[in-house]
């Protein structure tokens, strides 16, 4: 199991390095530059400012000077459009935010979702059953960005219950989270569902329901497990899909997360935020498909690594 | 803007000194118990160094930080900052002014002539590599290009402190509007022993060090800017707004139902909603007319289609537009269909009468349109396909298919294509295009700011439309009596080549709380102080 991980710590490094690299690639290869503006620059501004950021070296030079300072010091450079902050600040004041509305949306989505999937399926054909499938498939097909303005203009507007936007204590939290989480946890209830029937007919529950256990034991202990099995294959992509989702929160409820941020920086040209988020992205996702992976062995003692 | 004119008088003090400043709360007001204000920002703000700012946002906040040498007031006038007045010299190329002495930092130091000289020189260096930089060229500072250029030292700068008080600015051609350009935030002096000790930092709240009425107390990179009364203004007794919160919304549906909600005392309308608004609030909805015009820029130099060349063809496309549906059925905001360059409401500017403006009905302009084409050998048999380009947004998109159908109807064939911002400007730097969506807003309230574009040496040219005469006009403007009659000329010669399409002329669309008082409401550059408002008991 260790060598496994070390094995995957050790392939993340080089897909990092390859990711940094076509990054770097396509985004200086986007027409304009983070200097291009409406009031074209005289060229000997343009100079100064090319030369300041050092965009006037050839591009292996930028690459490889690129990471020499993110190996050697952990410095992904200066934001060439927020002047007066550098990428690591930049991430460190949006990531904690985007970080705690993510967790705690994926928190009530596995929560909520697993509950309402275990439900429905147990009580199979109930006016339960269909009501939590009613309610998954209509969360699905509502997205974020329509679910967003109807919440701002229900709790806030109308109801004056909650901030309309911002970030400056628990109660701008609700309406973010549940934005962002209310679509994976209608697609968590629908995959738990379907897999929970699947395995409530299995050999191993008939056997456990024959030997006489309670019903609520047969789920809990034998049947929540196995039926865990795809709903934790969902949450790799789930959480990538979250982090994209972020932008949307970050628009419509001015967080100031790393999302807006991630997408400003590519619109800007803002090469060294793209980078900087490009790869801060790319290392979660890496970890998080490792954490998975390791679920996996741990729920289903027939993988083994 | 009167006394403009009056200033080409050597030595002649401006009394301005005896104007209200700050906050003017007529006898009888009541003052709300809290004094906030909360207004709207679009996006994050890039920076908080007056030097490196670049966004009108940005200058927003930053006339509240720092304070240049002149303010502006509600009506666009100049009013005293940290210079009192000023002296020119009989050529008109030498300006000395005279600090207050009573201005202050915010840690307590006093505000003297050498923080004016750091600060342009900075602006100006290479080292500090400013998109702005390109500012100081424009004011005509002594050797301003070539110290960006590195040929000479900041030191070289046309900038000198003849006392603490007492600063003198050198500039190469007597320009008429020089006082105006002063009011820019990248003309705002900074606190060079806070500069140097700090670095990229030193406009992190509770570092910054400003000479404004107000103080940096919170900075929420994309959530908000929070600034709070400062005791060192020279003015303070007299500022009544005791904290100001900027929130970033970058959504403007959104920013509106928050504003409804009460969050916000200010957010700009969408567009086409004002008439809804305006019907429902007709207290807080209101449009201004704002220093900005919009125009399909045309490419008639080398890289351009044959067909704009022609001058009768660029015609033709102007007339056939209909600017009045464009700005009553798409916009309905109260901007003003535009037939020339500069917008209507700066000052001491009138449009020349211009025929096909003043004399036609839009009826006879698409007749003249369809005539014109036929007569450059564009009809039926021959149609005439051009593309025109424009950045992302709603509002460009519903404008374009306007111009297309309108377009149609003269029997030209408009392909619309859409470019994200970056790409759009990149193609139009690079004269890749053949009519591409334009807008320009005026740095400072006068027509040099729009007609200065359209120059062969002017860095904005991009539809590379080349005319002697009217580049002899625009020089000739910078030392003229009087340069309005050469600006009217200047319109004439536009109208009668068509470089530009021009479409219409923006308003600033807005809701406005009630109970604020002291924005202006005849400023076309929009530019306001906290310090000059106040919030009404209701």
């Amino acid at each position: 199991m260790l060598s496994y991980i070390l094995k995957r710590l050790a392939i993340a490094i080089p897909t990092l390095l390859v990711l940094i690299i076509i990054s770097f690639l396509l985004m200086h290869s986007a027409p304009g530059g983070p200097f291009t503006s409406e009031r074209e620059l005289p060229p000997q501004v343009l100079a100064n400012l090319n030369a300041k950021y050092g965009l006037d070296d050839p591009l292996w030079k930028q690459i490889g000077s690129y990471v020499w300072g993110i190996v050697t010091e952990f410095d992904f450079g200066p934001s060439f459009v927020y002047k007066d902050r550098s990428v690591n600040e930049i991430i460190a004041q949006g990531f904690p935010i985007t970080l705690t509305y993510g967790l705690l949306s994926f928190a009530v989505a596995v929560i909520v979702g697993v509950s309402l999937g275990v439900a429905a399926a147990v009580r199979h054909n109930s006016a339960l059953d269909y009501a939590a499938v009613g309610v998954s498939i209509g969360a699905q097909v509502l997205p974020n960005f329509v679910m967003a303005p109807i919440l701002v203009l229900v709790f806030t507007l109308w109801l004056g219950w909650l901030p309309g936007g911002g970030w400056q204590g628990p109660e701008y939290w609700i309406m973010p989270v549940i934005a962002l989480s209310t679509s994976f946890m209608a697609s968590i209830a629908r995959i738990t569902r379907s897999s929970m029937l699947e395995v409530l007919t299995s050999n191993h529950i008939r056997t456990a329901r024959a030997k006489g256990l309670p019903e609520r034991r047969v789920i809990m202990r034998h049947a929540l497990k196995p039926a865990m099995l795809p709903v934790i294959s969902y949450l790799g992509p789930a959480f990538v899909a979250m982090i994209t989702g972020s932008v949307v929160v970050d628009i419509y409820f001015s967080t100031g997360g790393i999302g807006k941020a991630f997408v400003d920086s590519a619109l800007n040209r803002d090469y060294a935020v793209m980078m900087g988020v490009t790869i801060l992205v790319g290392a979660l996702t890496i970890f998080f498909n490792l954490v998975v992976d390791i679920l996996y062995g741990w729920i289903d003692p027939k993988i083994r690594y | 803007m009167k006394f403009r004119k009056t200033m080409t008088a050597s030595a002649l003090a401006l009394g301005l000194a005896l104007q209200a400043q700050a906050a003017d709360v007529p006898e009888g007001v009541t003052l709300a118990d809290e004094q906030t204000y909360t207004f709207w920002l679009l996006d994050a703000i890039k920076s908080m160094d007056p030097q490196i700012n670049t966004d009108v946002e940005g200058s927003d906040v930053l006339r509240n930080l720092f304070e240049g040498l002149y303010n502006e007031d509600g009506n666009g006038e100049l009013v005293p900052g940290v210079a009192l007045d000023h002296k020119v010299s009989e050529d008109g190329k030498t300006y000395t002014f005279n600090l207050r002495e009573d201005a202050k930092w915010s840690n307590g130091e006093p505000v003297t002539a050498n923080d004016f000289v750091y600060s342009w020189r900075r602006l100006a260096d290479p080292a500090t590599a400013s998109e702005y930089a390109w500012y100081m060229e424009l004011m005509q500072v002594e050797n301003a290009p070539e110290i960006i250029a590195g040929d000479k030292s900041p030191e070289e700068l046309g900038i000198r402190a003849v006392d603490d008080h007492t600063l003198e600015v050198k500039i190469t051609t007597p320009l008429p509007y020089f006082p105006q350009m002063l009011v820019h935030g990248s003309t705002f002096p900074v606190l060079q022993s806070v500069v140097e000790e700090h670095g990229d930092d030193w406009t992190d709240a509770g570092t910054l060090v400003g000479n404004g009425a107000y103080k940096l107390v919170e900075h929420q990179l994309g959530e908000r800017v929070v600034m709070e009364k400062s005791d060192t203004y020279w003015d303070a007794e007299n500022v009544v707004m005791e904290k100001i919160t900027a929130l970033t919304i970058n959504d403007v549906n959104q920013a509106l139902t928050r504003y409804l909600a009460g969050e916000l005392d200010r957010v700009d309308i969408p567009a086409g909603q004002y008439p809804r608004l305006k019907k429902e609030y007709p207290e807080q909805a209101v449009s201004t007319p704002y220093n900005c015009s919009y125009i399909y820029m045309l490419n008639v130099g080398e890289k351009g289609p044959e067909a704009l060349k022609d001058v009768r063809v660029r015609k033709a496309l102007a007339y056939a537009i209909d600017r009045d549906i464009i700005v009553e059925r798409i916009l309905q905001g109260g901007q003003k269909p535009s037939y020339n360059w500069t917008h209507w409401a700066i000052a001491d500017f009138e449009r020349p009468e211009l025929d096909w403006a003043d004399n036609m009905d839009q009826a006879q302009r698409v007749e003249k349109a369809k005539e014109l084409l036929a007569e450059a050998g564009y009809g039926p048999d021959n149609p005439l396909d051009l593309t025109l380009q424009y950045n992302t947004s709603e509002d460009h998109k519903k404008i374009a298919i306007a111009a297309s159908q309108m377009l149609k109807q003269v029997g030209v064939n408009l392909t619309l294509d859409n470019y994200e911002w970056k790409v759009h400007t990149d193609r139009m730097q690079s004269q890749d295009y053949d009519m591409a969506r334009y807008a320009w807003c005026g740095d400072y309230n006068e027509a040099s700011t729009y007609l200065d574009l359209l120059t062969s040496y002017s860095g904005h040219n991009n539809g590379e439309f080349y005319n002697d005469a009217y580049d002899k006009l625009m020089k000739d403007s910078k030392t003229a009596e009087d340069p309005q009659p050469l600006y009217q000329e200047a319109e004439k010669i536009l109208a009668e080549e068509m470089p530009i399409i021009p479409i219409y002329h923006y308003a600033n669309v807005d809701m406005i709380a009630e109970d604020i008082e002291g924005l202006p409401e005849n400023n076309v550059n929009n530019t306001w102080y906290g310090k000059d408002l106040y919030r009404v008991a209701e």
